[in-house]
């Protein structure tokens, strides 16, 4: 054998020997940073050996021409398969012929040897040029390290080339970065929260803690003009976190290289099994089993993210001016409470934190503008978060703060700050269960707490999507009543899921029950709560059926009952598939989803006149009556009497207690004709007539709050078996009549029974209101579209009107309908921005209508009501 | 080798899933798809706008199968899928020449 096959096969000994060595004490040990450090030492001496070889003799020599290490190899952590940066560095391009050969047979011996080169040849003049296409090689530059060869030549390059091109370029360096890091942190989702993560390239992973560094200490050389100390250079109150990061992490990937045997950096569900029982990187912890192993990876992770993302948002570029007005326009956004610094939250009075419902005003401030908390602000929180657990808020005030945040912009990142400075589990500690769990299936990419986040997320960006398909769901968010409730049920949906079983909806429903009474919840809320979180696959169970089944949409159409619920089930279906993966709610599926709630949307107004019969066994009946009798039991005849032929819709828009109420009321109107109630519900008031039933009544009524200035937004009008109508009048007090004069409401009352007693003329009263008011211009303009259907009922025809909303128009509608001899049976009016969306069921002498009266009304109500 | 695609209703998938898995199929692709045939598409109107769906929602299901598994696997998709109406799909079947396991380089039925 000749003696340079002897010294590779002597190589080729060491390095195998060396790697099972290390490979051996990792096992025993699993502390990743001592395997780095080893494995660069070994790779480290391998290199020398073949530049004595193949360069020069003089391990200094030769002159004008050096070996360095860059990149990670530069940091000296060699992970077990990364590649081996190297910079073959000249002094000019004199030396670049002179040892073009000698350097491809150096690399080739490397290679022979199967480390994984990534060799770069550059002149000093080279190094010091920026390449826009190549920042990679520029931010490598940072982590320099000497080799072999001329170290007078690398120490022109670490001492002057490297921080004049960082001095002259830190703006595009930084920049660069930047544009970098967000790409990549956009391409996993822009979360540290995977089922599966990279260790090294996801959010919070290793490369994020070298960005952090390399931010640093641009910035820091920029301003010094020399190599900074680097000990100091990330921000002090995060050094140990991050540390323990990094120790973790080094640790995780070393294994992760060593298990897979290549360079792959994903932690798979097998790995974190693994993991778990070798307790890589977390000796110390209490773990018993993966989920708990992965808690420790996400914390660590966080650590890292936070940091990373707190100096991308200080560090780029003060020196961009475009940069500097947006952030003095965040400035100006400062409160007596807060100050905004380059996109960060400060406290005015760190003190004031004590405060709980100070606390929850930041959220609320953060979940507004989109701001980060600064590194001082979320150290206080976390230093008044012990005395906040003693007696932590809850109730109205909580759920008062809780609302406002969830319905701002930023809701979703206000909600993720709170989950890591650990102070959401503390306000809900119904969420502990799911904070940063892991729950395997082959469609969620992220965890429980981060998917139920990114749903809030979704939600609140459908207001900018383009898509005409997203538009569609955008412009049903925009009509959302209660907006914050189904947040709210997007937070909870899943809590359940902390406890492994086949179906988690019961226990999410169970820890909604404690969340609501933690909340104070009023029991109406609390109902659509229960009903959105008990029912949130239910759309999704109805979707893998044919869509266009009329039995599915019915069956899935009465689960929804109202309108209202049904569209909040929709948008949270909707959200909740979007937060599974990136590409789980594909067009053909959202197209689905659209279908069904169109068709069940449909079904709900169409089939508005089914009846109830005390007698009958129908699910709906059944269920209502066995409730409002255990509620009131005395009561038992009366309501049985009250609710007889009463439509079902009745039930699934009045909750309990209003079925009680308006039974009381019509067991009054022996003692006086005209029942009526008059309240304020959230951001419109409620007028509930309970009387018996006569021509030009729904019109009368509308009429009068029409002359009263009052904007009618919903109204439903329904009859039972003995005559007796329930109308229900959801209205805007347009000149604050009722909410600045009080004796008012007794006087709109009065108005109100004049008018159903004939004793008031409404037309005139209309008139003059009308005439009194100036005409504003509408921005959108509603063509008027009349259509009637008579095969949805048994009993009446339907008619549906869609107009340009405007005062007096429900009683110019319904002024016609009773012209023309028509009984409105249903009411079912809505307004949705400038268009009014009003369902009439109409009967004509006890039947449906004849196609003459429908021809005849249909002209009447285009005369009257087209612009 | 023969391909099987199935083109069947939405609704059908977790029957014919089923219906495979009991007859040893374990692998198969399944893609969501639109289309129609002599079923006709679906008119609903919202609010005023008609919103007509010309191609139905479909899901098809591709999977290559050894010679002697083929018409078990046709009569466990027509069994499970049929409903008798209008749109309850197709079934292609179509010679394939060769398979290859990309892991271990195995070819022919094994690799299936």
């Amino acid at each position: 054998m000749s003696t340079v096959a002897t010294a590779r096969s002597e190589l080729r000994d060491l390095y195998a020997r060396e790697s099972a060595r290390i490979q051996q004490e990792f096992s025993a040990t699993g502390e990743g940073s001592i395997a780095l450090a080893r494995r660069t030492a070994v790779v480290e001496s391998i290199l020398r050996r073949l530049w004595s070889e193949f360069i020069s003799a003089d391990p200094e020599g030769p002159g004008n021409f050096a070996l360095v290490a860059t990149g990670g190899f530069g940091r000296g952590w060699l992970f077990p398969h990364s590649d081996i940066d190297l910079l073959f560095l000249h002094g000019g391009s004199g030396t670049e012929s002179g040892f073009k050969d000698s350097i491809r047979r150096f690399s080739q011996e490397l290679w022979d040897l199967r480390l994984k080169l990534s060799p770069a040849a550059r002149t000093l003049a080279e190094c010091e040029r920026f390449d826009p296409n190549n920042v990679e090689f520029a931010i490598s530059l940072l982590d320099c390290r000497y080799l072999a060869g001329d170290r007078e030549l690398f120490l022109r390059l670490r001492e002057t080339v490297v921080p004049r091109l960082v001095m002259r370029e830190c703006q595009n360096l930084i920049q660069n970065l930047g544009e970098i890091t967000r790409g990549r942190h956009h391409k996993f989702g822009d979360t540290v929260f995977h089922l599966e993560p990279n260790v090294k390239d996801g959010p919070g992973g290793l490369r994020d803690y070298n960005v952090a560094h390399w931010l640093a200490l641009i910035s820091a050389m920029e301003k010094l003009r020399v190599w900074p100390d680097p000990k100091a250079l990330l921000p002090a109150s995060s050094r140990r976190p991050l540390e323990a990061a990094l120790n973790f992490q080094m640790s995780v990937r070393c294994f992760l290289h060593f298990r897979h045997g290549r360079h792959d950096n994903t932690l798979t569900w097998e790995a974190q099994d693994e993991a778990a029982v070798r307790r890589i990187g977390a000796a110390d912890a209490e773990i018993a089993n993966a989920a708990d192993w992965m808690r420790v990876y996400f914390g660590h992770a966080r650590a890292v993210h936070r940091v990373c993302a707190q100096l991308l948002e200080e560090i780029p570029a003060a020196w961009s001016s475009l940069y500097r007005q947006f952030q003095s326009w965040r400035s100006r956004v400062s409160s007596p409470d807060f100050s905004v610094v380059d996109g960060l939250i400060f406290l005015q009075q760190p003190s004031a934190l004590q405060d709980p419902e100070m606390l929850l005003r930041l959220f609320h401030f953060m979940a507004q503008h989109g701001l980060k908390l600064s590194t001082t602000t979320e150290y206080k929180i976390e230093q008044v978060l012990p005395a906040l657990a003693a007696t932590p808020p809850r109730g109205a005030e909580l759920w008062l703060y809780l609302q406002e945040t969830l319905i701002e912009p930023h809701a979703a990142d206000a909600l993720r700050a709170m989950n890591a400075l650990r102070l959401l589990p503390l306000l809900l500690p119904e969420l502990k269960g799911i904070e940063a769990l892991v729950v395997r299936d082959f469609y969620h990419r992220f965890t429980v707490d981060e998917h139920s986040f990114l749903a809030i997320e979704h939600l609140h960006r459908l207001k900018e999507s383009k898509s005409e398909w997203e538009q569609r769901f955008a412009e049903l968010q925009g009509e959302l009543e209660q907006p914050e409730l189904l947040y709210l049920a997007l937070l909870l949906h899943d809590s359940g899921k902390a406890v492994p079983s086949e179906n988690h909806v019961g226990l999410s429903l169970k820890l909604t029950d404690r969340s609501a009474d933690r909340l104070d919840l009023d029991p109406a809320d609390r109902e659509t709560l229960r009903f959105l979180v008990g029912n949130h696959l239910e759309m999704s169970v109805a979707m893998r059926r044919d869509v266009f089944d009329p039995a599915n949409v019915r069956s899935f159409a009465e689960k929804a009952g109202t309108p209202e619920r049904l569209k909040m089930l929709c948008l949270l279906t909707y959200a909740d598939v979007k937060a599974v993966n990136p590409e789980a709610l594909t067009p053909w599926k959202a197209d689905n989803l659209w279908q069904l709630y169109i068709a069940s949307d449909n079904y709900l107004s169409r089939s508005a006149d089914e009846r109830v019969h005390t007698d009958d066994n129908s699910a709906v009946a059944v269920a209502v009556l066995a409730h409002l009798h255990s509620l009131a039991p005395v009561a038992g005849k009366k309501i049985n009497h009250f609710l007889e032929g009463l439509p079902q819709r009745y039930l699934r828009i009045h909750g309990a207690s209003d079925v009680l109420v308006h039974a009381e009321m019509a067991a009054q109107l022996g003692n006086n004709s005209v029942q009526l109630g008059l309240k304020q519900v959230r951001q419109w008031y409620e007028l509930t007539l309970i009387t018996m039933d006569r021509p030009f009544l729904f019109a009368s009524v509308s009429g009068a709050l029409a002359a009263w200035g009052m904007n009618i937004v919903k109204a439903n009008a329904f009859s039972n078996r003995a005559g007796i109508v329930v109308d229900t009048f959801y209205f805007t007090d347009r000149f604050r009549t009722l909410e600045l004069n009080i004796p008012e409401w007794e006087r709109l009352k009065q108005g109100i029974a004049a008018a159903v007693s004939g004793k008031a003329d409404i037309a005139r009263m209309l008139q003059e209101r009308l005439r009194s008011e100036k005409t504003n211009g509408t921005k959108v303009k509603v063509a008027t579209q009349i259509e009637f259907d008579d095969a949805c009922s048994a009993h009446s025809t339907l008619l549906q009107v869609l107009t340009q909303d405007r005062p007096g128009l429900l009683y110019r509608m319904c002024s016609q309908v009773s012209k023309h001899g028509c009984n409105i049976e249903i009411a079912l009016i809505e307004t949705e921005g400038q268009m009014a969306i009003d369902v009439l069921y109409l009967t004509s002498g006890g039947t449906k209508l004849s196609s003459d009266r429908q021809a005849a009304l249909t002209k009447a109500l285009h005369e009257d009501l087209d612009l | 080798m023969t391909k099987v695609e199935a083109i069947i209703q939405v609704s059908k998938l977790d029957a014919v899933k089923d219906a495979l898995h009991e007859i040893g199929v374990e692998g198969m692709t399944v893609f969501e798809a639109r289309g129609h045939g002599r079923q006709k598409g679906h008119t609903e109107f919202y609010r005023g706008r008609e919103y007509t769906v010309d191609l139905i929602p479909k899901v098809k299901l591709e999977m290559v199968l050894a010679d002697d598994m083929v018409e078990k696997v046709v009569q466990a998709i027509v069994a499970s899928a049929r409903t008798g109406k209008i749109g309850d799909g197709k079934i292609f079947l179509s010679r394939i020449d060769e398979a290859i396991r990309i892991r271990n380089e195995e070819r022919g039925d094994t690799a299936l």
